[in-house]
């Protein structure tokens, strides 16, 4: 994958904000913007309009399937993809019907996650 | 056996409460008087009808049922009673003076547990209600425990899974984190810093992989097993697969070859189950083979519009007798992994319901040649 833009990592664990960047940056994201939940993701957004969003599903203060409806009500071209660890169906199809590009399972081995990104974003993702 | 006589000797049959339904009042005062002394509860009726109602509001363990009554008949009476409680009607024992043969069979077809003719011998009336209040007790007994079991499993499948859901994370991180480090990309390492890292990653890893079946059992256990189905070409999960278990095998010398020989078969299935089948079977075939072997993975059509996914390996085989636990809950065979590989004895366990699910099977044979195959069945249903 080469992503060379800048990416918003929002998640309440910060091994998981450092390792998902750690992943981003190593493929060639020019910035990495880290928030610790929704709300602070949401603002976040609209100050550094971000080119994708990697968004965890539980955090606390605002979780990420309400965050990702205020992205995406926001700036309807918002690229978001949500980070899960035990989504439901149900969840994964609300995420789905909010705009959100996948999910990625957090526990995901690297290889298969940058795979996946680099499947997801593909050429698209240069700018 | 002594222990089992001991067990039912420490039911307590006093209190137990018993309706007695006869419309001759000498027969029921011969029994009230014969059962007051073993310590019952009695009630009378002297109809069926008035004996249904007493059932209701009576917490009966027994009834002791008259078959001709004024209306209705004891049998009819038992067969409503079967029919209002099923199979947690009080036991009913028929005592009467109809002595033919298909009176017999038709007290026993109404549901009756038990039939003694008029005149009955009083100690043998006593034993026979004995015996039937004993069984009527121990079951209540045994099916208050498995309701008690079921749901204590439950709330330690629910506890696992919560536990499991928890660590999963961090030690995913911890994993990632350490590949980080590893490869450098945040500074160069000494060879000293370099091997810590290696064995936090690899403890990480066997831990994000136990954690994982853990999860899956909690998941499985819990009957929260859902798939969820889509068409998706089967070869380009194999394929990933493959891709995804050549970097270990590569570690061992072993080589995964995916031999394909028709058209891909695109099928409904839930495509990440069906991948984590696949991978535990080729991280099996890799963990148990020798160092340099050689790894096949086939597809193929079946007739009929089935499918089968094979992996060969060139390992020592499964040893005879052990076949049985294969699938099973933390069953690890004797056989042990060729390069100090970890294993919770989950994944074929995980594996085999994953493919029940799909309404598939999964199968394992030694080979003649050495090794053995384990084969993944996916039924006609599951073509899209």
């Amino acid at each position: 994958m080469i992503f060379t833009g800048k990416a918003l990592v929002v998640d309440d664990e910060p091994h998981v904000r450092k390792y998902i960047s750690l992943i981003l940056r190593s493929r060639g994201a020019s910035a990495i913007i880290e928030a610790a939940n929704g709300a602070e993701g949401f603002a976040a957004y609209e100050r550094e309009r971000p080119d994708l969003v990697l968004l965890d599903v539980n955090m606390p203060v605002q979780d990420g399937l309400e965050t990702i409806k205020q992205i995406r009500a926001f700036d309807p071209e918002a690229t978001v993809i949500m980070l899960t660890s035990l989504a439901t169906r149900q969840t994964i199809e609300e995420a789905a019907e909010s705009g959100a590009l996948h999910y990625l399972r957090k526990d995901t081995p690297r290889a298969e996650l940058v795979a996946l990104l680099t499947e997801l974003l593909g050429p698209d993702a240069e700018d | 056996m002594p222990a089992a006589s001991d067990e039912s000797d420490l039911i307590d049959l006093k209190g137990c409460k018993i309706l007695l339904v006869d419309d001759d009042r000498l027969n029921i005062r011969i029994l009230r008087s014969m059962l007051q002394n073993e310590g019952y509860v009695l009630a009378e009726a002297d109809s069926a009808e008035s004996a249904l109602v007493l059932y209701d509001d009576f917490q009966l363990d027994l009834v002791l049922l008259d078959v001709l009554l004024p209306g209705m008949t004891g049998f009819d009476a038992c067969r409503e009673l079967r029919k209002r409680h099923s199979a947690k009607a009080a036991p009913v024992m028929f005592i009467t003076a109809k002595q033919e043969a298909e009176d017999v069979v038709e007290g026993f077809s109404a549901g009756g547990v038990d039939y003694v003719m008029k005149p009955f011998r009083q100690k043998e009336v006593v034993a026979r209600i004995r015996t039937h209040l004993q069984i009527r007790l121990l079951s209540e007994r045994q099916s208050t425990l498995v309701d008690q079991l079921s749901r204590a499993n439950a709330a330690k499948n629910k506890f696992l899974g919560m536990a499991a859901h928890d660590l999963r994370n961090p030690l995913a991180s911890i994993r990632g984190l350490a590949e980080f480090l590893r490869d450098g990309t945040v500074g160069e390492l000494t060879t000293d810093q370099l091997e810590l890292i290696n064995l936090i990653h690899q403890a990480s890893q066997n831990m994000v992989s136990l954690v994982n079946d853990l999860l899956d059992v909690a998941t499985i256990e819990a009957g929260e097993l859902r798939l969820m189905i889509a068409p998706v070409a089967l070869a380009d999960v194999i394929e990933k697969s493959v891709a995804m278990n050549a970097r270990e095998a590569a570690r061992k010398k072993t080589a995964i070859l995916f031999e394909q020989c028709e058209a891909t078969p695109v099928l409904n299935l839930d495509a990440d189950k069906i991948r984590q089948v696949v991978d535990n079977l080729l991280s099996n075939a890799v963990k148990y083979s020798p160092p340099g072997s050689t790894v096949r993975v086939g597809l193929r059509a079946l007739p009929l519009g089935a499918h089968a996914v094979t992996v060969r390996d060139q390992g020592k085989g499964i040893p005879e007798g052990e076949r049985d636990r294969l699938f099973k809950d933390f069953s690890r065979l004797s056989v042990q992994p060729t390069g100090g590989e970890k294993s919770t004895g989950l994944g074929l366990a995980i594996c085999r319901k994953i493919v029940d699910a799909h309404g598939g099977s999964i199968v394992a044979e030694n080979l003649p040649a050495g090794g053995c195959e384990f084969r993944v069945t996916l039924p006609s249903s599951t073509q899209a």
